[in-house]
C-alpha cells in the first residue's frame, strides 16, 4: 500500500513537474528578493571551503597556465612605478645580508687583471682633480720635515738665488708695511697687495 | 718653527705665505728697483766716461778729462740712461734692477710690453719726478699702484718672481729641513 502510495506520488510529482513551464517560473521569481532573503555568510560558515581546496590539484592548473603569455601582459614598468622602492629597501636588514656573505671567497672568484685590463685609467686620471689634490697638501711641512728640502736645496738653490730670495722678501714685506700704513692714515682696510690684472689672471686660470 | 725633530729653528723671513707673483708692485720694491737700475747706470757710465778719457788722453797725447759737470757729459748721461730703461723694459719689462727686486714692467691688461710702449714709458718717466716727484703718489694710493708714467704709457708693474717657491727653498735649506736623526751624528745647531 505504502508502495503504491510512493508510486503514484512519484507519478503526480513526474506530471507536475512536465506541466509546469519552469523557465516561466523563473521568470517570475524575483533573484534579487530572493537572495537578499538569503544569509550567505551563515551558508559560507557551513561550506567546508578546506575540504573543496584539497580536492583541488593547483599543480596540474599551474601546470595548465602559460606563465610567459602571463608575463608578457603584465606592464612590469608600471607595476614598478607603484612600488615604493625605498620603503622596501628599507625592511631590507642589509648588515646581515652582508654578514652572510663570505667577501674573501667573492674576491677570489673575481679575475682583478680582467677587470682591470677592462678599466680605462686615462680616463679614470681624467676624472681626478689633481690640483684639487695638490692644494690640500701642507707643501711647506713636507719640504720642512723631509728629506726633500735638501732635494730642492740641491737642486735650485744657490747662495746667490738664497741673497736674492731673503732681500725680495724683505722688500715685499715693507711694502707691505707701507701700505698697511698708508691704508690707516687714509682710514681704509687693507686686504693685500691688488691685482693680478685680467689678462694675467686668465692666463692663470688657462 | 719646529722641525719634527723637537729642536727650535729660526724663523724664517716675512716672505710670502702666499704667491704674489702678478699682483701689483709696491713702492718700496719699485724704488729699491730703480735705485738699484741708477746704481748700475751711473756705475756703467762713469766706466765708460773714464776709459774715453784715457783713449783720449793717448790719441791727443795729453791729460783729457770730460768732468760730470760738462753738458756733452750730462746729455750723454741721459741718452745712456734712456736707452737702458727703453731696452729693458721693451725687451722683457725687467730692468736689470727690477730682475732683482723681482718687479716686471707689463701693459695694463697684463701682456708684455711692445718696444713703442717702452720708448713712450720712458719718455715719460722723467715728467713723475718732475712735478715735485708727485707722479708716484699713485703707487702709493692707486688702487693698481700706477705712477704717471704708468698712465700715460698704460702700464703696470707687477711681482715677477715666485715668493711661495722662494719660501720652499729657504725652508729647505739645511736649518730648516730636517735630516733623518742617526745616532752620533750631531744635527744643526739650533
Amino acid at each position: 500500500m505504502e508502495a503504491m502510495a510512493q508510486t503514484i506520488a512519484e507519478r503526480v510529482i513526474s506530471l507536475v513537474l512536465d506541466a509546469v513551464d519552469v523557465n516561466a517560473v523563473l521568470d517570475d521569481v524575483d533573484l534579487n528578493a530572493l537572495l537578499d532573503r538569503v544569509d550567505l555568510n551563515m551558508l559560507l560558515d557551513r561550506v567546508d571551503i578546506e575540504a573543496i581546496l584539497n580536492k583541488i590539484d593547483i599543480e596540474d592548473i599551474l601546470d595548465r597556465i602559460d606563465v610567459n603569455r602571463l608575463l608578457a601582459r603584465v606592464d612590469v614598468n608600471q607595476l614598478l612605478s607603484t612600488v615604493d622602492v625605498n620603503r622596501v629597501v628599507g625592511k631590507v636588514d642589509v648588515p646581515a645580508i652582508v654578514d652572510q656573505v663570505d667577501v674573501n671567497q667573492m674576491v677570489q672568484q673575481v679575475d682583478v687583471n680582467g677587470v682591470m685590463s677592462r678599466v680605462d685609467v686615462n680616463a679614470v686620471v681624467d676624472r681626478v682633480d689633481i690640483n684639487g689634490i695638490v692644494e690640500h697638501l701642507d707643501l711647506e711641512a713636507i719640504v720642512e720635515q723631509t728629506d726633500l728640502g735638501s732635494v730642492i736645496a740641491k737642486s735650485s738653490s744657490g747662495i746667490a738665488s738664497g741673497v736674492v730670495d731673503v732681500v725680495r722678501s724683505r722688500t715685499v714685506g715693507l711694502d707691505e708695511s707701507i701700505a698697511r700704513m698708508v691704508a690707516r692714515l687714509r682710514r681704509r682696510p687693507y686686504t693685500g697687495p691688488p691685482g693680478p690684472p685680467a689678462g694675467l689672471r686668465a692666463t692663470a686660470a688657462s | 718653527m719646529t722641525a719634527h725633530t723637537g729642536r727650535t729653528t729660526p724663523a724664517p723671513p716675512p716672505a710670502a705665505q702666499e704667491n704674489l707673483q702678478g699682483h701689483y708692485a709696491g713702492f718700496a720694491s719699485r724704488f729699491l728697483a730703480f735705485a738699484a737700475d741708477v746704481v748700475i747706470i751711473t756705475a756703467g757710465f762713469l766706466l765708460v766716461l773714464a776709459a774715453i778719457n784715457f783713449v783720449a788722453s793717448i790719441v791727443t797725447g795729453r791729460s783729457t778729462n770730460f768732468s760730470r759737470q760738462d753738458i756733452w757729459v750730462i746729455i750723454g748721461y741721459v741718452v745712456w740712461a734712456f736707452i737702458y730703461f727703453a731696452h729693458w723694459w721693451g725687451l722683457n719689462g725687467k730692468t736689470p734692477g727690477g730682475g732683482l727686486f723681482g718687479v716686471q714692467v707689463l701693459t695694463e691688461d697684463g701682456r708684455d710690453v711692445s718696444g713703442r710702449r717702452a720708448i713712450g714709458r720712458t719718455l715719460a718717466f722723467p715728467l713723475s719726478f718732475l712735478i715735485l716727484c708727485l707722479g708716484f703718489l699713485g703707487i702709493l694710493l692707486g688702487d693698481r699702484r700706477r705712477a704717471l708714467h704708468d698712465v700715460i704709457a698704460g702700464t703696470v708693474v707687477v711681482y715677477s718672481w715666485d715668493a711661495r717657491a722662494a719660501r720652499l727653498r729657504f725652508l729647505s735649506r739645511p736649518q730648516y729641513s730636517a735630516p733623518p736623526e742617526s745616532p752620533g751624528v750631531p744635527g744643526p745647531p739650533s
